[in-house]
């Protein structure tokens, strides 16, 4: 049977829809909003590290790819309930605010991805409690031009521009107090990034970032980091955030300068957490729906991480992108192309 | 040897892992739940009260116990961990669930079983006396205007008046009526707290940190149980004779 259901609208779902359709095969594309690109569409990222490429560049030809070809069928605002049969014959249940409708397919791709992590729980740092606390995400939609700000990185709670922000790495990763001991993976990048897209934009604005290890292992990232330092003169303090009050109406963290050995507090007007990645509700039901394994995190777990990574735990449902664990936007589309690949084999 | 193997950096590099007290501490079961690995991230000194004030950080004490050497040891043994306040702010903020907080309390204990303890907790040693002699820790004499040089003249004022105070304060309470001691117990109480300090070691074990304190107060101890002991017998005889 060619046919292929895909389980996700972001960038994973859209290229290895794209790819699958290109090789002849009908796609029928589930995404539970009503839009297309996922946590990038949702948070409105802006600019891509590490070539400060505009995230509509890629995002735009790999939306449109899908919703021009005819091979694939697009299911916005939909959610699958229920799974039934066996590879390479799934009935699998679709549901959209009209109704529920069961149809045939092939194979399944999994590519339902993450979800920003809630720094909430992290009650040190005070989000939802001071207003100058704001994550990662809220500040992609600051900068990009077709925010909330238009572009402007203005404090939620008095509009001025910051005169000094401190960027905390590591929230909601690295963590076991918060149940999450792994490496959210793009939290050093999107910082470094995110930092030198401030000192851009309002050059007197002092950027410190607070880290443990800056893991810059990407294709041009450790250049990033470089570029950060010499060229835009972003602080970078070894030491993780641990504490944010308010003192005489400012923001004052605490933290330990661990490479000169001494505790330290420091007001700032604007504190970015960098938010780690978590399994997304939509990872969590759709394993439970088709009951493929998960991993201790809840991420999905491969057949084999070595030797089949896109593989679940089930013949013929297949995983994809950040849904298996932390990744940054470029392997998505990788991992996207890569699932593609194994499900045309798997169905020949 | 060298003239490499006598520089003093390569010396501390080269440490000795596995000595006598890194074993003892080692061996404590709250080890095992207070250290898996370090991050180094500082989250704890920078929650960390003692940090702020004094010359100690519980990261120092992670990363020691980690490279477990027993110069170091012993020397934080002797001194850095009777800085921590014990509030265990560390314990509930290490991303990695290490307790610093614990590793001190395992390393005081051997501290003082190894009387490494002496110096550090040479100034509590009337709290100590008190403590053994009287039952409580702290008395109004003890703060004394020669212990607080920034006291101003009101406290000092106030400071000499203490004995009219408490009498003002607690009428009708005549064991509350003293300065030595913040309240005064009975003899008889205090011949029991004293037989609990021998029975259950605590005795000996203050003797570990504080040696001469305790030839003082055992004498102190001996006469009252004398005392006491035939206080006791005469009540015994006394009841016995009214029995029949």
């Amino acid at each position: 049977m060619k046919t292929v259901l895909v389980i996700g609208g972001g960038v994973t779902g859209l290229k290895a829809s794209h790819e699958l359709a290109e090789m002849g095969y009908n796609v029928s594309l589930v995404e539970k909003q009503d839009y297309l690109g996922g946590q990038v569409a949702k948070h409105k990222y802006y600019k891509l590290a590490p070539d400060m490429r505009l995230v509509s560049e890629v995002l735009d030809p790999v939306i449109k790819n899908v919703e021009s070809n005819s091979n694939i069928k697009v299911h916005k605002h939909s959610t699958i309930t229920s799974l039934s049969g066996n590879a390479p014959e799934f009935k699998v249940k679709i549901k959209n605010s009209k109704g529920e409708s069961e149809e045939s397919f092939g194979a399944i791709v999994v590519a339902t991805g993450f979800e920003h992590f809630d720094p909430t729980v992290k009650q040190e740092y005070g989000y939802s409690r001071f207003k100058d606390v704001v994550t990662n995400a809220e500040v992609e939609e600051l900068l990009n031009p077709n925010g909330p700000t238009k572009g402007e990185l203005k404090r939620p709670s008095d509009g001025k521009i910051p005169k000094k922000v401190a960027i905390f790495q590591c929230v909601g990763s690295r963590d076991k107090q918060v149940g999450n001991p792994y490496c959210c993976r793009v939290g050093c990048v999107v910082s470094t990034k995110q930092a030198i897209e401030i000192k851009e934009k309002y050059p007197d604005t002092e950027v410190y970032v607070y880290y443990m290890d800056m893991r810059m292992f990407g294709r041009g990232w450790e250049e990033l980091y470089g570029k950060a330092m010499e060229e835009y003169e972003v602080i970078f303090t070894r030491g993780r955030g641990a504490e944010v009050t308010l003192k005489n109406e400012q923001l004052s963290l605490r933290a330990e300068e661990t490479i000169m050995d001494r505790p330290i507090q420091h007001s700032v007007d604007m504190i970015i957490l960098a938010a780690g990645q978590a399994p997304g509700d939509g990872t969590i039901d759709a394993a439970k729906v088709l009951g493929i394994k998960q991993n201790e995190y809840g991420y999905l777990a491969p057949k084999d991480d070595f030797l089949s990574p896109n593989e679940s735990s089930k013949a013929g449902i297949f995983i994809a992108g950040a849904d298996k664990g932390p990744l940054d936007v470029e392997n998505c589309i990788v991992e996207g192309a890569a699932v593609a690949a194994k499900v045309a084999s798997s169905l020949k | 040897m060298s003239e490499e193997a006598k520089n003093p950096i390569t010396e501390k590099i080269e440490s000795t892992k596995g000595g006598h007290f890194y074993k003892e501490i080692m061996k404590d079961f709250r080890i095992k739940e207070s250290l898996h690995g370090c991050l180094n991230c500082g989250t704890c000194v920078a929650n960390c009260p003692a940090a702020a004030f004094y010359d100690y950080s519980p990261r120092e004490v992670c990363q020691m116990m980690i490279e477990g050497d027993e110069e170091t040891i012993e020397e934080y043994m002797k001194s850095k961990i009777w800085n921590c306040a014990q509030c265990f702010s560390c314990k509930y903020r290490c991303p990695k669930e290490n307790s610093a907080a614990d590793i001190v309390m395992t390393m005081r204990e051997i501290a003082v079983r190894e009387g490494l303890a002496a110096e550090a907790l040479a100034g509590y040693t009337r709290i100590a006396k008190l403590v053994l002699t009287r039952g409580n820790q702290l008395a109004p004499d003890m703060l004394s205007p020669d212990a607080f040089p920034d006291w101003g003249p009101r406290m000092i004022e106030l400071s000499s008046k203490k004995m009219e105070m408490r009498e003002e304060l607690f009428k009708g309470f005549p064991g509350m009526n003293v300065v030595d001691r913040a309240w005064a117990a009975e003899d008889f109480t205090i011949y029991e707290m004293q037989r609990i300090w021998e029975e259950s070691g605590a005795l000996e074990k203050v003797g570990t940190v504080f040696p001469f304190l305790v030839d003082i107060v055992q004498d102190d101890m001996d006469d009252k149980k004398e005392e006491m002991e035939a206080k006791i017998e005469a009540k015994k005889a006394k009841l016995a004779a009214a029995g029949k």
